[in-house]
């Protein structure tokens, strides 16, 4: 039976904050999973960012600085889906929104590096806000059509003006002479330094996602994606957190665009087309949307696997047959992806080596 | 206190609630009547998801119809859903907090506004008895412990109406007995009046002080609740003339 508490019941019993031994205890073991899960998503991707010059050749030195980089537009992605069920195909537009800023800025100003890479995310934000504001009247498959045209409309844009590439004029193209190549990080000179350069914004931006996700906006977001009705009901400013949220993820996006025009030193708009924005979409739901492991996943998918095909030999447009199918699979049987694969398979091999034990549910109070 | 005045509500050709006037005064209010009679239509009026055709609502005074539902629910105003609304991949903690990251907070006695929150998320966790699942997901809950997280929500926050849309659907008469319990102490806890739709007539007897009945959009009755209940006119429309 429960009865109501006795008001003064904290003040016997409780911590320094008033709260009893039971809950004191359950907040304390929130927290510590909170804290813990960060940390550990940190370490996991420094660790690797440091480890793969090591045994990566120059060529997948290069394929996978590209493939976190991407990784980070991806995060932007399965933020917006995985926490708010929106769709939006406009991710690798607003990606190359950053990449042309931070080559303007860096060819135009001899800006240093992580300005332009700040400065490409909050441009990318703010184009990432307005293309959500269709968000705020459309959902599903109308949304995802509109967020489409802006990527159409990109590919069209950059197709006419290019990427700028150290020339005169507010577009900075060079006309009939050598184009230049964007300076990288003083500290990230070589392409092994850079994947690990890169490896620290990849690390940083997941956190960043990661707290906004344990924070009020994470749980405004969560309730939104539970219901727009429980949401007003709940007080939640829909139309703020929705934009939040574009604004997030389109940083994210802008992000990477730098990160990818430092990696190669130029940018090509042949390889901003909105199917381009579709396959990063798909690839992020495979990869797996509630969790910071499935935007890695996308990037490697996106970059790695059509490297990994052409390094052995086999046509890198096969990957799409792949992708296709691990879409379907993905929809279908795995919607958690492969990243919600991996970690159930890890909790799996702790519960058999007598770790963590299984289960969770709850009891009946 | 709950003053509606002349409510109507339309949508297309259907009148769903028709020239509505009562006064519900009681720290816990029922409401009932047949399906289709207007009861949750009143709710979304009251929390502002329906904007009504011509009336006014107030609370405590304050005109509810001049208020967005964000500023509804900083003024006090908590409702549930007939279909519980718990996000499933939140633990009970997060649910709760969810609600009082969009109100006005006092931090007076608990330092920040972070462990305000947290001593009174968790006092409302404890009165609804969730203590021992604070740190489980949504989607690990049972029916009667989502009911129960929606209870906790409502009463975080100084609230001071509270709207449960039949908020003992689907339980069981143990639970709804602990469920009961739980409702007539809420006023004790937090002073927060309580409009109670429920279709179980046991409990809006055993807690309401007055009742409202609706049919077919218009006030049937209203009064104590042993009165409405035991209303001719209401066993004929509602209850079946047999009881």
């Amino acid at each position: 039976m429960v009865m109501p508490p006795d008001k003064t019941d904290h003040n016997k019993t409780g911590d320094a904050q008033g709260l009893s031994p039971a809950l004191a205890l359950a907040l304390h073991e929130v927290r510590r999973r909170e804290r813990s899960g960060l940390v550990l998503m940190l370490v996991s991707v420094l660790l690797v960012g440091m480890l793969l010059p090591w045994i990566a050749n120059a060529y997948w030195t290069k394929t996978l600085s590209s493939a976190l980089a991407l990784s980070i537009a991806a995060a932007g992605a399965t933020l917006l889906y995985g926490q708010l069920g929106l769709v939006s195909l406009c991710q690798f537009a607003l990606l190359g929104v950053g990449g042309w800023l931070a080559l303007r800025l860096s060819h135009g100003l001899a800006m240093p590096f992580e300005l332009c890479v700040l400065a490409a995310g909050l441009l990318s934000a703010l184009v990432g806000m307005l293309a959500g504001l269709p968000a705020l009247r459309l959902k599903g498959l109308y949304l995802a059509l509109v967020t489409l045209m802006l990527a159409g409309g990109f590919q069209v844009l950059v197709t006419v003006t290019g990427f700028p590439d150290g020339g005169s004029g507010w577009l900075g193209r060079v006309e009939g002479s050598e184009r230049l190549l964007m300076a990288r990080p003083w500290i990230a000179q070589s392409d092994a330094s850079y994947l690990r350069y890169v490896a620290a914004w990849l690390a940083a931006m997941l956190a960043l996602i990661t707290l906004h996700r344990h924070s009020r906006a994470g749980r405004s977001w969560a309730l939104i994606r539970r219901g727009e009705a429980a949401a007003l009901g709940a007080g939640v400013n829909v139309l703020l957190y929705q934009t939040w949220a574009f604004a997030l993820a389109g940083f994210c996006a802008g992000v990477a665009g730098a990160l990818l025009a430092g990696g190669v030193g130029q940018l090509d708009g042949r390889g901003f087309g909105a199917s381009e924005s579709v396959m990063l979409f798909a690839l992020s739901i495979v990869g797996g949307v509630h969790h910071w492991l499935g935007a890695i996943v996308a990037g490697l998918l996106l970059r790695a696997v059509p490297a990994l095909l052409t390094d052995l030999g086999v046509n890198g447009y096969l990957a799409m047959i792949f992708f296709g199918a691990a879409l379907l699979h993905a929809l279908v049987t795995a919607q958690r992806g492969v990243a919600g694969q991996l970690l159930d398979g890890a909790a799996a091999l702790r519960r058999k080596l007598g770790g963590e034990k299984g289960g969770g549910k709850g009891a009946t109070p | 206190m709950i003053q509606i005045k002349e409510l109507s509500v339309q949508f297309g050709g259907v009148k769903a609630i028709n020239a509505l006037n009562a006064v519900l005064d009681q720290p816990v209010c029922g409401l009932i009547g047949p399906n289709g009679a207007g009861k949750t239509t009143l709710v979304n009026v009251l929390s502002g998801l329906v904007r009504p055709r011509t009336g006014g609502v107030s609370v405590d005074g304050i005109e509810l119809l001049a208020l967005s539902p964000a500023q509804r629910v900083r003024f006090g105003l908590r409702r549930s859903f007939q279909t519980e609304q718990v996000v499933e991949d939140l633990d009970v903690w997060s649910n709760v907090l969810a609600v009082l990251d969009h109100v006005p907070r006092h931090t007076a006695g608990h330092g920040s506004r972070r462990d305000s929150d947290l001593h009174e998320a968790a006092r409302a966790i404890e009165y609804v008895g969730l203590q021992s699942v604070a740190t489980v997901l949504g989607a690990q809950l049972n029916l009667f412990q989502r009911r129960l997280v929606e209870v906790a929500k409502a009463l975080v926050g100084a609230p001071r109406l509270l709207l449960f849309d039949e908020p003992g659907a689907g339980l069981n008469e143990q639970e709804s007995a602990q469920l009961r319990r739980l409702l007539l102490g809420i006023a004790d806890f937090c002073g927060a009046q309580l409009l109670l739709i429920d279709h179980d007539v046991d409990l809006i007897a055993a807690t309401c002080g007055q009742t409202l009945v609706l049919d077919f959009g218009q006030r049937l009755a209203l009064g104590p609740t042993r009165d409405v209940l035991a209303d001719p006119a209401v066993r004929r429309a509602y209850l079946g003339a047999e009881l």
